[in-house]
């Protein structure tokens, strides 16, 4: 021990303050320093099903916003085809999704399949003078109960069922009543094209049919046999033929083994060539006839598909298929979904900011203030908001007067923020309260309150910096809520957005709901999907969120 | 039990406040839905006066100079609450005292009174609510146990992610994904309710409504016992010689219930409530629809009764949660001071 002191007296000179010289300074840091938002990134960075979440977000926000503004169906309002101004027809109604690329291919193509078609709704469908084959192809043919040899007996020929593969897009002949304008047009169109008064060929026009000659031919015959039932038979065969522009061959009443023609079942009479016998207009000289001025307009039968395509200048395909009306699904998605967006985001916006006051004012002064207003979001967050809507629905939507004011689309929206505005609240109210009791009793307040801060500065600058974090991922919680809130109650059909003009997804899936899920699933399935995937990563980056403006959690995960 | 009194207290209190909003909430909503106008039912004839007969009976319309006239609003609050207390009128006719509902009377479904019409549609409700209740509190409790123990292992990852996809998804979305495949595609099962089968057809509503509630349990537990398992006692147990799953059955997983209890307890409760999307797509009549309905069909009456046995529902399911949190767990003090 005395040896080792000994040891460093004698070693002191060798010793030398390093900094003798220089006076030391603080340094300023080399890093840059992290901010709160900085720290809450990096730390939502690092969870990656959040940032997957908010992608799918920001895609679903984009397509809502460009989908509408890049795709011609949205901008045909100046068209004087479409008199509603969208693009919407009713004999397009449940489309199949149809993409261009897999045309004949039984997938996307528009097609379904049809199982157990009598032999006479096939020879219906069958028979068609259109350019547009509504049945693409066969896939079996068969009678029921029996084996397949007896397929070439004559005895079951009418007995023959066949499952058929059928263009939903193909919807055959109208016969329509267009003006001069409009019919110098297309003459001029067909000319060019050098398919004017063709039958074939592509042509749009199509020959007229007469089936009031062929109906009183009919009705002379039936006369001769002296049948009974003469002119209920030959309305409703009338009606047939009204109903149905595509049939231009005749038709015979199915006779009952008591003698009696059915009105229901037809049989169709053909040619030696298996073709129908046609009852085509025809003039003087035996010629087609392809038009007719009735009153002054053009009265034509058309090929509707084609006919479209050339007033519409778009071709009706519908990728994701179309709904009751005749409408793009697709194109209704995107308003849809940017309707819902812009309602959640309101709604919540405006709720946080009555909730923020409502619980700063309750949660920060406390005591008998607080109690009352306990009371009060007690009483209000216990109507269920499905009550108000329906009220405020049945008061405003009824109203005229607000009506000729807002708008049919505009009264509804205006119902939806009164109910989901009146008690929308209570639970950012809540959430700032708690935040505040939590806050108001620390030391740090204290200090700042000793110092003379007055309740404002107290309130914003010291309590509720801290209490952002917590708000601000509660908030964006709601809106998937209400988002889920207002499809639910379109989809009861306690909102009825039907011609208001506006588009929700909850809209879209009552549409189908009413398009049937066994016929026309996919009228339902995809804004069903949509709004799946707008909840899922909804919940994903809301959860990032929590866990990113979560402070405690600094450091734990590294 | 020296606090026993105490807790009797408060929840006599809570129940008197209970009792003291239900109150203010029914004096609100009678007045939102007397502000109504009052629907043209059946047309003319005789229905339609019966209906007006039963309006100026039930105090809500007086007749002047022959024509119906509506009463102020808070005239019609006062002769709700006399009738409520003396449902009787006198029958010009016959003279005699005849026995009436002061809710009024249900226009859609031939004048029924609103509770009768309400408890005829109970029975499917109840019945829905049970069979998806009985199904997904175990399930998902199972599914939570199972991904507690098996925590940060690819079991839990996998079906963590999977509870977080139901969660997500929609009711409504979840029911038609499953009335289409299972109703219509496979044709398992009655793809809507059939009152000849009441139990086979409930199987996809019961299916579809048991789905979020067991992702809900699940996720649930597996928070509740992950906590439960990494605290002390639990180190305790394993050292006095009990085997793992002796602790976790015995002390980790009965703790872990404590906050789950109450849950289940407030499901309870609105298993009366009914769901009216799932009842509405499975056409399922039940209480949900009978709702619905009443809106759409502008039957006030059933509807002012609805709303407020779902107002009931909704503070007595809120209370009971709240009282069996401090029975559940004694160290809850209840009313506590903060």
């Amino acid at each position: 021990m005395a040896e080792n002191l000994i040891n460093e007296e004698s070693r002191k000179e060798k010793f030398k303050l390093a900094k003798q010289d220089s006076t030391i300074h603080d340094t300023k840091f080399e890093t840059k320093p992290v901010t709160y938002l900085q720290d809450c990134l990096r730390r939502f960075a690092k969870n990656k099903a959040s940032v997957v979440g908010a992608i799918i977000l920001i895609l679903i926000g984009l397509f809502s916003i460009f989908e509408p503004v890049i795709d011609p169906k949205n901008h045909v309002g100046n068209n004087d085809f479409f008199t509603s101004g969208e693009f919407r027809d009713q004999y397009f109604s449940c489309a199949k999704p149809k993409n261009a690329l897999f045309e004949g291919t039984g997938f996307w193509d528009g097609t379904e399949v049809e199982v157990g078609m009598s032999q006479t709704n096939y020879k219906f469908k069958k028979f068609n003078d259109s350019n547009h084959p509504i049945i693409v192809e066969e896939i079996d043919e068969y009678l029921p109960n029996l084996p397949d040899s007896f397929l070439n007996d004559p005895k079951y020929q009418d007995k023959k069922q066949y499952d058929v593969r059928i263009d939903t897009y193909a919807i055959g002949c109208q016969e329509l009543k267009i003006s001069k304008d409009v019919f110098d047009d297309l003459v001029a169109y067909e000319k060019e094209n050098g398919v004017f008064e063709q039958k074939d060929d592509g042509s749009i026009m199509k020959p007229l049919v007469d089936y009031e000659k062929y109906l009183s031919e009919f009705e002379t015959q039936l006369n001769l046999e002296e049948y009974a039932q003469t002119d209920s038979l030959i309305s409703a065969m009338r009606t047939m033929y009204i109903q149905n522009p595509s049939y231009y061959f005749k038709i015979v009443p199915v006779k009952t083994s008591n003698g009696v023609y059915s009105t229901s079942a037809y049989t169709i009479p053909e040619n030696d060539d298996g073709t129908p016998v046609d009852i085509y207009q025809r003039d003087s000289e035996g010629n087609l006839v392809y038009y007719e001025i009735v009153d002054g307009s053009y009265k034509i039968r058309v090929d509707y598909y084609d006919y479209f395509t050339f007033r519409a200048g778009i071709e009706p395909i519908f990728l994701f298929g179309s709904n009751k009306y005749g409408q793009d699904i697709l194109l209704r998605m995107a308003l849809g979904v940017r309707f819902s967006l812009m309602l959640g985001i309101c709604i919540t916006l405006v709720n946080f900011i009555i909730g923020l006051i409502w619980g700063a004012i309750s949660g920060y002064y406390g005591g008998k203030v607080d109690l009352i207003m306990e009371r009060f979001t007690d009483v209000i967050a216990n109507i269920p908001s499905i009550i108000i809507m329906s009220i405020a629905n049945i008061q405003l939507v009824g109203n005229d007067e607000l009506k000729a004011v807002l708008g049919a689309g505009g009264t509804i929206v205006v119902a939806i923020f009164i109910a989901f505005i009146y008690n929308g609240w209570v639970g950012v109210a809540g959430t700032t309260r708690m935040q505040f009791y939590r806050f108001k009793g620390q030391e740090y307040v204290l200090a700042s309150r000793t110092l003379g801060a007055k309740d404002k500065r107290l309130i914003f600058k010291h309590i509720l910096p801290n209490a952002t974090g917590t708000l601000v991922t509660r908030s964006i919680l709601m809106v998937p809520s209400i988002i889920f809130s207002e499809a639910s109650l379109s989809y009861l059909g306690i909102i009825d957005f039907e011609n208001s003009g506006i588009c929700s997804i909850g809209a879209m899936l009552n549409e189908g709901k009413a398009a049937g899920l066994d016929k026309n699933p996919h009228v339902l399935l995809f804004p069903a999907l949509l709004i799946t995937l707008l909840m899922i990563s909804f919940n994903l980056f809301g959860n990032g969120l929590r866990d990113a403006f979560n402070t405690t959690l600094r450091g734990s995960e590294d | 039990m020296r606090d026993t009194k105490a807790t009797l207290m408060y929840i006599l209190k809570r129940i008197l406040l209970m009792l003291l909003t239900l109150v203010i909430i029914f004096i609100i909503s009678f007045m939102l839905i007397r502000l109504l106008p009052i629907p043209d039912v059946g047309g003319v004839g005789a229905d339609q006066e019966k209906f007006m007969l039963q309006q100026v009976r039930l105090g809500r319309m007086q007749i002047v100079n022959g024509e119906y006239v509506d009463i102020p609003i808070i005239q019609q609050l006062f002769n709700f609450i006399k009738n409520l207390f003396y449902p009787y009128y006198l029958d010009e006719e016959t003279g005699e005292l005849v026995k009436f509902s002061a809710w009024g009377m249900s226009t859609m479904k031939d004048y029924q009174t609103p509770p009768e019409v309400l408890f005829s549609n109970l029975g499917p409700t109840i019945l829905l609510n049970l069979f998806s209740m009985l199904l997904s509190v175990p399930v998902g409790l199972a599914l939570g146990t199972y991904m507690a123990l098996k925590k940060d292992k690819w079991q839990d990852n996998f079906l963590g992610v999977l509870v977080m996809i139901l969660i997500s998804v929609p009711s409504f979305v979840s029911a038609f994904l499953i009335q289409y495949f299972l109703g219509f595609k496979l044709q398992w099962f009655d793809t809507t309710y059939e009152l000849a089968r009441p139990i086979t057809s409930l199987v996809l509503p019961v299916l579809s409504m048991s789905i979020g509630s067991i992702a809900g349990y699940a996720r649930y537990s597996r928070a509740e016992l992950t906590e439960v398992l990494t605290s002390d006692f639990m180190l305790l147990a394993r050292t006095k010689g009990l085997t793992r799953s002796q602790a976790t059955i015995r002390h980790a997983f009965r703790n872990s219930l404590v906050p789950i209890f109450p849950m289940i307890l407030g499901e309870l409760i609105s298993l009366l409530s009914g769901s009216m999307i799932i009842e509405s797509i499975f056409g399922v009549p039940g209480v949900g629809g009978l709702f619905i309905n009443s809106i759409t069909q502008k039957d006030y009456d059933v509807f002012q009764f609805v709303s407020i046995f779902y107002i009931l529902i909704g503070l007595v399911g809120g209370l009971i949660v709240d009282i069996s949190y401090g029975i559940v767990d004694p160290r809850i003090r209840m009313g506590g001071e903060k």
